[in-house]
């Protein structure tokens, strides 16, 4: 069945990809290949992966490609462009920041990233992440020096389209960024098209005093399968500031795994996920505050229309030795039609005594006595609704800082609003 | 202006509006007086149309034309305007974005031109002066910790920039103190005009005080049941609601 993916092949591909490989990968992917053997592809048995059944998606033969939007144009950055999984260099402009292809350093018997890439945060009981390990080709390697800040942001495009995007095996990237003490830089990601099945994992080494901003667009196509994971770890003072936004796919996740492990290490994630139609969106969160005096923030806002699906699951873990910690966690849902779904999992694992935890989590429908409020003052029905919409998702959107890249939140929010806000009559 | 004809509106399934009529003529006042209960909300919201309140009989007539066949933003873009009992806060929106949602939706569904930015903030600011709403809750979310005087007089506000032919003021006293019910009352008397009518509908004799009606009616259990001039408040006040509607029925 072309397009579909299977354990079987995913194994095969796997054991022929083993020769060809430097000592130092060719150990690391053997690991992986074989805990993904034991574990196979994530079921719904499997706690993490209760609500979104990707062995399921995974084996629906994708319907209808819907073509590609245009990935947003962000002048001023520094794009690394990737089509259909494959880094193409002469569009992208990575040697102005010392950025380097992935392939070149898996190539590369003694590079100094060895001992680095797939050790940060190390999950070796993600499924996902031992498949994306045993069969990243392509992606990225970004190291930014000491006190040093990236002047522009760095832009990864990934545009899926037509059949090259639908390989049996997926496609699986690997990002690896790593921030020496004191340095900054702001990481923009933009997903569109129709990626058969794609795993992309980032993984974010932050040192001491680091400071990462992280800003995803996932606009992928209806019939898109992908599973994106962000892996961090802070040291001691070290900053991760992300704003997600999400409108899902056939299958669509994206988890951030991150490790606070150092004194006063702080990470604020803020996320709009927009889920229209049959779409299927998931956002997975699991922090770990390690270190004493670790802070972390995290205000969620879904909207969902249609008979779309959507999954928030946000994990606090506090280990003994991060007292002081300080975590709050924020979800709220609207839903715009009966048929929409949402399951929201906060999960806290407290094992300090002096910390601070909060979550809260709220869905419901747009609220019926504000939209008569300004429906009687001649605002038309569809325009009231996204009107309320916006107010609700404005607080998430005011919090990116930067002009150009909330302006962009901004237009892909009123693009949703425009096809999605009005197409439900409201319902006595 | 508006003519109701035998209006028998139902909420969930129980009759509120037990046959009321009613015509307004072009610049009249008319006030609604009622105990609680008697339909006054109902009627507003009737009105305005308001989902949930349904209209099981009865014909409502604006400018000649059927208002219970259009949705409320129609409603609005012909010309009425509903300041409600309690006006809603709305985080996140700013009171002027929203002010100027609703001026330029409405001359779109008029078909008319719609304002730029720089002509809607000039017509805004005068008429926010002269009805007393600062700048500030001009930029604040709408109606977010307003006070009930501010939530009222930024009604008047929204009334005087989108200027209906027909305002319904739904107890706009409640909650106000009397300082606060004046000023609010200075604000609707200067938008009276020839070719502009109000329906008042009140609890209390008080209002009328400082927007005087040319006509009351007292609506009780879903009808009107007596009329009369402003005389016909005044005697309400003395003698209460029992005596009036008992005499009548």
């Amino acid at each position: 069945m072309s397009g579909n993916t299977s354990l079987d092949h995913l194994l095969d591909v796997m054991a022929g990809r083993r020769e060809d490989t430097v000592p130092w990968l060719g150990a690391l992917r053997e690991e992986a290949r074989t805990l993904f053997a034991n574990s196979g592809l994530p079921t719904r048995r499997v706690e993490s992966w209760k609500y979104s059944d990707l062995s399921r998606a995974l084996a629906r033969a994708p319907e209808g490609l819907s073509p590609a939007r245009p990935a947003p144009v962000l002048p001023g950055t520094h794009l690394a462009l990737f089509e259909n999984g494959v880094l193409n260099e002469s569009k992208s402009a990575l040697a102005e920041i010392g950025a380097v292809p992935l392939r070149q350093v898996l190539a590369d018997p003694s590079t100094p990233f060895a001992s680095k890439i797939g050790y940060v945060n190390p999950q070796k009981d993600h499924a996902l992440l031992n498949l994306n390990t045993a069969l990243m080709e392509d992606g990225l390697v970004l190291h930014v020096p000491a006190h040093t800040t990236l002047t522009a942001p760095l832009y990864i495009r990934y545009d899926w389209e037509g059949e090259e995007a639908r390989a049996p095996e997926g496609r699986h990237l690997r990002i690896f960024i790593l921030l020496d003490e004191g340095a900054e830089a702001t990481l923009v990601e933009a997903h569109s098209g129709t990626p058969g099945f794609s795993t992309i994992v980032s993984e974010v080494r932050l040192a001491t005093g680091a400071r990462l901003k992280h800003i995803r667009f996932d606009r992928l196509g209806a019939a898109a399968r992908q599973s994106a994971i962000t892996l961090g770890e802070l040291d001691a003072a070290a900053s991760y500031k992300a704003f997600y936004l999400s409108e899902g796919g056939l299958f669509s996740r994206h988890e951030a795994l991150l490790n606070l492990a150092e004194k006063d290490a702080q990470a604020e994630l803020d996320g709009i996920y927009l889920v229209a139609d049959g779409r299927h969106c998931d956002n997975t969160t699991v922090i770990t505050h390690a270190g004493p005096d670790t802070a972390s923030r995290q205000a969620f806002r879904g909207v969902l229309a249609g008979d779309s699906r959507g999954v928030y699951q946000g994990c606090v873990r506090v280990r003994p030795d991060a007292q002081g910690t300080d975590a709050r966690q924020m979800s709220r849902t609207v839903l715009l039609s009966r048929q929409a779904e949402i399951a929201i999992k906060p999960e806290l694992e407290i094992l300090a005594d002096n910390v601070k935890c909060s979550h809260g989590a709220t869905s419901g429908e747009l609220d019926t006595a504000a939209l008569f409020f300004l429906r009687a003052r001649g605002i038309p029905e569809a325009e009231a609704r996204a009107l309320l919409i916006e107010a609700f998702l404005g607080e998430v959107l005011e919090a990116i800082e930067s002009e150009p890249l909330r302006a962009c939140a901004a237009a892909a929010v009123a693009d949703w609003l425009a096809i999605h806000a009005g197409e439900i009559a409201h319902v006595e | 202006m508006l003519e109701i004809n035998d209006l028998h509106a139902s909420i969930q399934g129980k009759e509120i509006l037990k046959g009321l009529s009613l015509k307004v003529g072009a610049g009249e006042v008319h006030a609604i007086m009622g105990p609680n209960g008697a339909g006054k909300s109902t009627t507003s919201y009737a009105l305005a149309g308001r989902d949930g309140y349904d209209v099981t009989s009865g014909q409502v007539t604006f400018k000649g034309e059927d208002l219970l066949a259009l949705k409320p933003e129609e409603r609005a873009a012909k010309g009425i305007f509903l300041a409600f009992q309690y006006p809603l806060e709305i985080p996140g929106v700013s009171n002027l974005t929203f002010l100027k949602t609703a001026v330029n939706a409405q001359a779109r569904l008029r078909g008319e031109p719609v304002l730029d930015a720089v002509q809607f903030l000039r017509v805004v600011r005068e008429t926010a002066k002269m009805l007393n709403v600062s700048e500030d809750m001009l930029k604040r979310p709408l109606n977010v910790g307003f006070s009930g005087g501010e939530k009222k007089r930024n009604e008047v506000l929204q009334m005087a920039l989108l200027k209906p032919s027909l305002a319904i003021l739904d107890e706009t006293d409640s909650g106000l103190d009397i300082d606060a019910l004046k000023l609010v009352a200075e604000g609707v008397n200067k938008l009276r005009a020839p070719d502009r009518s109000f329906l008042v509908i009140t609890h209390y004799q008080r209002l009328l005080d400082y927007i005087v009606p040319d006509y009351v009616h007292i609506l009780a259990d879903g009808k009107i049941v007596r009329s009369g001039d402003k005389s016909l408040a005044l005697r309400l006040e003395e003698q209460g609601y029992d005596a009036l509607i008992g005499k009548a029925a």
